[in-house]
């Protein structure tokens, strides 16, 4: 038995409401949820998907983005590696929340008085640790395979960049999984979005280079400015330069996690007024 | 000749099905017109940004390989878990158990899912012309539904490969997920292999996207007809499909003696 599940027989004195309740369901729940929703999570999909897949993706984009345009291979080999965390991101916040639906807790969850803050914010933890994972095993590739170097100096704000480019990754993921609470299948706009990201934000177009009204669209959604920060710090950039890039792609993540958190309360609303909780 | 006529009729009639099927499946639409749309943009502005670096055809070339790899997905997902999906819904027991032969159930499975890939193409093709403003004209026009032909037969028997070898395999779309981008790159779709490493050559010519993406690309901007890549491609389709007749009667056997035929 794991420590999250044995921690979750032990009977807790904690009142419900209370914040000590709250924030162990915020944090077991978390875990819990990830070990139970996230299909992908045993190794012998974990591997071939969050980590084999992210290796040629980055080889892919290095050698069109090279052969195409003559720009070095670091530059894609930086926004895919930053970009892959949205495997976990997109498709884990997905099949997180929509997941309660499809095997049939949601009803169950629902029923609970338990905070719905603690429910959900839970739910973020593991995938955007997992999603720094992927992106940190990025790095080593493209640093392997392509020569792209990270100074020591530099660790700090390209961490910093990453760990805001993901959380907001998982909050527009969030998003999509409340979506997909509706959908028949809402994997369709999980992938979706992952291919956007590629075409919208910079991982492999330069920015200047996309029409007016695509550099705006790019502006409000994940990615964008957290890879502008991260790609700046790998060049040398200190905080005080980036830090702006870095606290908009927080507030973007932080827009979208509260979006993400009125569609779950109004969709559960909803479906108990018009008793559609386990309709598919 | 009555057993050569029932098998093809089976075969078309399975391929109707499954491209009827993927038409109603948002997944297939995905992979086989968004996602290719996707992929053209990108690779679209990046040649644009980089000054045509594939030459006066790059827009073109960029449309067919893009296309390419969206019939390269379609066939990957569609393929990699043809026999799990039997499994999943429970009629893969009837299909093995019925008189009819199964190798031809899923060379209809796996053809009409290489042939619903080239969705892809003519989705490129069209994003291309209408957004980018793509010249549209083909070098040797006769030859482009021939290598088209090629193209959808020798994916199909690669396809058939695939679904035998992952039904050993219980999380066979993982290995979908994994083998996307690798065949991307080795089969030269978008970037040509006289760029990549040479170690790469003897492993992209085993694989009959390489040839078909060369008959298809060779009839439409060639500067000769690709005759030899859609022969390779037309002796690689049955090479692979007596392997994978050769792989699904030793896994059927198997999964019969263990009982394990409907288990995933």
């Amino acid at each position: 038995m794991t420590a999250a599940a044995e921690a979750l027989r032990q009977p807790t004195s904690a009142q419900p409401g209370s914040l000590r309740a709250n924030l162990r369901l915020f944090w077991l729940g978390g875990l819990i949820s990830y070990r139970a929703l996230f299909n992908w999570a045993r190794p012998s999909i974990y591997i071939p998907t969050l980590i084999g897949a992210p290796t040629f993706q980055i080889l892919f984009f290095a050698a069109l983005g090279s052969y195409a345009t003559g720009i070095d291979a670091e530059f894609f080999a930086i926004g895919n590696a930053v970009q892959v965390s949205a495997m976990s991101g997109i498709y884990g916040m997905t099949m997180a929340i929509a997941n309660e639906r499809w095997f049939g807790t949601l009803h169950a969850l629902l029923a609970t008085p338990a905070s719905r803050w603690a429910i959900f914010g839970g739910r973020f933890i593991p995938f955007i640790a997992n999603g720094l994972l992927v992106s940190v095993y990025g790095f080593a590739i493209s640093w392997i395979f392509l020569g792209v170097e990270l100074r020591a100096e530099a660790l700090g704000v390209v961490a910093l960049g990453l760990l805001a480019t993901v959380f907001s990754c998982s909050a527009i993921g969030a998003v999509q999984g409340g979506l997909s609470m509706r959908l028949r299948d809402g994997l369709f706009g999980a992938n979706l979005l992952v291919f956007l990201f590629l075409l919208f934000c910079g991982v492999n177009i330069p920015l200047e280079v996309l029409p007016g009204w695509m550099q705006a669209v790019s502006q409000v959604l994940p990615f964008t400015h957290g890879l502008q920060a991260v790609r700046a710090a790998v060049d040398g950039a200190g905080l005080d330069q980036v830090g702006g890039l870095i606290a908009i792609e927080f507030g973007i993540g932080a827009f979208y996690a509260v979006l993400a958190f009125g569609l779950f309360s109004f969709l559960e609303r909803s479906a108990r007024q018009n008793a559609t909780l386990d309709v598919r | 000749m009555d057993g050569l006529r029932r098998n093809a009729r089976l075969v078309w009639r399975v391929w109707v099905f499954t491209m009827r099927s993927f038409l109603a499946s948002e997944f297939f639409i995905l992979t086989a017109i968004l996602q290719p749309v996707i992929f053209a943009s990108i690779a679209f502005f990046l040649f644009q940004a980089g000054g045509d670096a594939a030459g006066e055809h790059t827009l073109l070339w960029a449309a067919l390989g893009t296309g390419m790899m969206g019939v390269w997905s379609t066939t990957l997902f569609g393929c990699g878990g043809a026999i799990q999906w039997h499994r999943w819904e429970g009629t893969l027991e009837l299909l093995v158990a019925a008189p009819s032969r199964y190798d031809m159930v899923l060379l209809g499975q796996t053809l009409g899912a290489s042939t619903f890939g080239f969705y892809s193409i003519v989705a490129t093709i069209a994003w291309g012309m209408v957004l980018f403003g793509m010249p549209l004209n083909a070098d040797f026009p006769l030859l482009l539904p021939v290598a088209l032909a090629v193209a959808i037969l020798s994916l199909g028997c690669l396809g058939m490969l695939l679904a035998t070898s992952f039904v050993l395999y219980r999380h066979a779309n993982a290995l979908s997920n994994l083998l996307e981008y690798p065949i991307w790159i080795v089969t030269g779709m978008i970037v040509p292999l006289a760029v990549l490493p040479g170690w790469l050559g003897p492993i992209s010519w085993v694989l009959s996207p390489t040839w078909a993406m060369e008959a298809i690309r060779g009839s439409a901007i060639g500067s000769e007809p690709p005759w030899l890549a859609m022969v390779l491609c037309v002796a690689l389709a049955v090479v692979y499909y007596l392997i994978a007749r050769r792989v699904l009667r030793f896994v059927l056997d198997k999964a019969r003696r263990d009982a394990t035929l409907a288990l995933a």
